[in-house]
């Protein structure tokens, strides 16, 4: 890319390097947040947008059910989850 | 600060800017990853809810269409975004994670402010 954003990591102090690896996970954290939100999104947007868009902002009955989405589709990720830990207790 | 990073603007810099510059880097690029999955997601929605036809020209009602959709797409993606967040926040708390807090402190952070800084 371009030569000039090309910096010398070896000019960096071990605090340096360390807070930099902190701040690394942390945006790689926000990242996995931002898309499992845009896969969360999607899939709400499938369940609660239908009919024709005559508004640019959400109804109520939009909201209520992009939010209720959410909760049911975490319900069913924990859900899972825990029936697979069931399954595998019972051996 | 622009979406479309301007690396160009970087003058050379002494050890200490080195760890400023990559993180600046860094968060321009996530920012860029960020925007380009929401394009890419509203693009496909927003055809399918405004252009079932397509004709040989995009009439005005599609165009109206499409600008609704877009707000509406991005209004929907922070009340997902917010909604999650909290959960996730709520299930950490209730296992007594650590993340909690960090999960509390996104909350209130950035991902509107990616969404939003497309407008």
């Amino acid at each position: 890319m371009d030569p000039q954003s090309q910096v010398d990591i070896s000019k960096l102090s071990e605090t340096d390097k360390k807070e930099l690896n902190q701040i690394l996970s942390n945006e790689a954290q926000k990242s996995n947040i931002q898309q499992t939100v845009h896969h969360l999104n999607d899939v709400c947007w499938k369940k609660c947008a239908t009919g024709k868009i005559s508004s640019s902002t959400l109804d109520r009955a939009e909201e209520a059910c992009a939010q209720n989405c959410v909760e049911r589709w975490m319900d069913t990720n924990l859900s899972i989850l825990k029936h697979l830990d069931a399954l595998r207790g019972g051996h | 600060m622009s979406f479309f990073g301007s690396s160009s603007a970087a003058p050379a810099k002494p050890a200490e800017d080195v760890k400023s510059a990559i993180v600046r880097q860094l968060q321009q690029e996530a920012a860029m990853a960020n925007a380009r999955a929401l394009i890419g997601k509203i693009n496909e929605h927003c055809f399918d809810a405004c252009i079932p036809a397509p004709g040989s020209t995009l009439s005005s009602k599609e165009s109206t269409c499409l600008s609704s959709c877009m707000e509406k797409y991005i209004a929907m993606w922070n009340v997902t975004s917010r909604t999650y967040i909290a959960r996730v926040g709520q299930e950490s708390k209730r296992l007594g994670g650590q993340d909690a807090a960090a999960f509390a402190a996104m909350a209130t952070g950035s991902p509107e402010g990616s969404a939003g800084g497309l407008s």
